[in-house]
């Protein structure tokens, strides 16, 4: 929003004013950041203030649980088979939401519902699907089942307007030729496709990464990262918890900073 | 050239009288796993709400107790107010603060744009659990403000009450859901054509005038679909009551977790995240949003 260069001195106070303001926001959602980043460095045994000493003593205890490193193997896994799921899934609907069919505005609010139902709903149904298909909650069907759950919706939306805009007339074009359609799919489509699903593949992974509360219904006895801080929370005796808080920010930002990085790319590219 | 073809493709495409094209089948996957984990275990819920619990589990019988319980207990009619009270105090809240670092967003430049932009997001990608958890070191007994609040002499002895009410729920949602108010009032100021601006200033009209005649009305379609994410994602909310709201500040989410994970009422948390969904999707509608919420959401999500 371009603001016309005239009456400068007129908009000089309103416009300080919401720079202080702004600049209090920033703080609001930095502030406890820097104080988790600051608490993970102290040496005391307790989480709190005042900081009795600075080192890594807490780094090195979160580096050598076992625990911690269970749960962390448990989601960087989960969320690749996740994410798998998910962005093969979304592709056949970005792809097939080209074409007509009947009923796709239902197939459209199917889609998309997940992602305004209450994260706790999202959870029990599964809880009581799975309890009446006897299936027992694990890691790898209960919550895998969640967690795609959770991310298709997402991957959808964030593949299909690149799917939506490029030309359906190569593709066709490739057909006339006489290449079947797995052909077509194997060396015209997917690979003008691939910067937006590699963005949808690390958007979903972050999404299975965090999540938390759906997952609480159906884990049972294992743990992933998330699970793993709130029963650290829960607990209260874990000095180590702000270290490993820490270290799994860093790293979420880290492939969020990727898949946004790619996703942009995907997006000037198409 | 281009042109031209489009042209013939959507030509042929018109003319093609066929309901089903068989390049749809390609969704069939997704869809199956939809209706399996989707509607499936949905419509389960919602016979389950109708059935009646036993110490010896679930009975199919169907009666509309669990509902009559619930609309008939003050308990849970409280709780019901409260979650709505504390949605609508979050959402109000996040308005606040969102709309004119929106403003500011909108009116930055260039990479210190983008810069700016991409700091808003940051904290937003990290765990939601640690981000409402940073909350209790912050305002615990030895949590960063008492400490700071007795270094200075302000107070003699930590306070205790900054924890565990409804005002540290409001904190905590806030933190957690603000980016979902801040990016739609971004994207519609961001849109906004300066001109507007320019010739209402051309026009004799003073800056709030200027602000409260174009820009605003111009920004309400973001101010109402921030206003209903948040509202509809507090409503639903679980970590950030049971971590920062104590025994006084219980919300819906709540309730219906505990029916599962500890009084093994399943039938009657049914029914509760019946009467929830319904909640949250009657929202949904009222605001007129629908689908709307596809591009905001494809904003969240890169």
């Amino acid at each position: 929003m371009a603001k016309s260069a005239q009456a400068p001195r007129r908009r000089a106070i309103p416009r300080l004013l919401l720079t202080g303001y702004a600049g209090l926001v920033y703080v609001f959602l930095y502030a406890p950041i820097a104080m988790i980043v600051l608490l993970s460095f102290n040496t005391a045994d307790f989480i709190g203030f005042p900081i009795e000493g600075l080192g890594l003593v807490r780094y090195r205890e979160a580096v050598a649980s076992s625990e911690v490193l269970h749960a962390a193997i448990n989601s960087v896994l989960l969320g690749m088979a996740a994410a798998s799921i998910a962005t093969v899934l979304a592709l056949g609907l970005a792809l097939g939401f080209r074409y007509r069919f009947p009923l796709k505005g239902v197939v459209l609010q199917m889609i998309l519902v997940p992602i305004v139902i209450p994260a706790v709903v999202g959870g029990v149904v599964l809880m009581v699907l799975f309890g009446y298909a006897e299936v027992s909650p694990g890691l790898w069907t209960t919550v895998l089942v969640a967690h795609v759950n959770w991310a298709l919706p997402f991957a959808f939306l964030t593949l299909y307007p690149r799917v939506h805009r490029f030309d359906r007339s190569l593709e066709e074009a490739a057909m006339d030729l006489g290449a079947r359609p797995a052909l077509v799919l194997r060396r015209v489509v997917l690979p003008m496709m691939r910067p937006g699903i590699v963005a949808t593949f690390l958007f979903s992974f972050t999404l299975s990464f965090d999540e938390f509360v759906r997952t609480l219904f159906v884990i049972g006895s294992d743990r992933t990262i998330p699970v793993l801080i709130w029963t650290l929370v829960i607990e209260r005796n874990s000095p180590h918890l702000p270290a490993v808080g820490v270290l799994i920010m860093a790293a979420t930002i880290v492939i969020a900073l990727i898949a946004f990085v790619t996703g942009e790319r995907s997006r000037s590219a198409s | 050239m281009t042109a031209i073809t489009a042209a013939n493709i959507n030509a042929s495409r018109e003319a093609r009288p066929r309901r089903l094209e068989p390049g749809a089948l390609m969704i069939v996957p997704a869809l199956l796993w939809l209706v399996l984990f989707g509607v499936v275990p949905m419509i389960l819920l919602g016979c389950m709400s109708l059935w009646r619990s036993t110490i010896f589990g679930i009975e199919m019988e169907w009666n509309l107790d669990n509902y009559r319980t619930i609309f008939s207990d003050d308990v849970y009619m409280r709780v019901l107010a409260q979650t709505l009270r504390i949605a609508l105090a979050s959402t109000v809240l996040s308005l606040i603060l969102s709309y004119p670092l929106a403003y500011f967003l909108a009116s930055a430049k260039g990479r210190k744009k983008t810069a700016l932009v991409l700091l808003v997001f940051l904290p937003f990608w990290t765990s939601y659990v640690i981000r409402s958890y940073v909350w209790l070191p912050m305002l615990g007994r030895q949590g960063l403000v008492n400490q700071v609040l007795l270094w200075l002499g302000v107070v003699d002895a930590p306070i205790d009450w900054f924890l565990f009410n409804e005002g540290t729920v409001y904190l905590g949602l806030v933190y957690v859901y603000m980016l979902f108010m801040t990016l739609p009032i971004y994207l519609s100021l961001d849109r906004l054509d300066p001109k507007l601006v320019e010739a209402a200033n051309d026009l004799g009209a003073r800056p709030a005038q200027t602000f409260v005649r174009v820009v605003l009305p111009l920004s309400m379609p973001g101010v109402l679909s921030g206003c209903t994410m948040v509202f509809l994602l507090a409503c639903g909310v679980y970590v950030t009551p049971q971590l920062l709201g104590g025994p006084s500040a219980v919300m819906f989410g709540n309730i219906i977790a505990s029916q599962f994970l500890t009084s093994n009422n399943w039938a009657l948390g049914a029914a509760l995240s019946v009467i929830l969904v319904v909640l949250v999707l009657g929202c949904l509608y009222l605001a007129g949003l629908r689908w709307g919420l596809q591009r905001l959401f494809m904003g969240a999500g890169h």
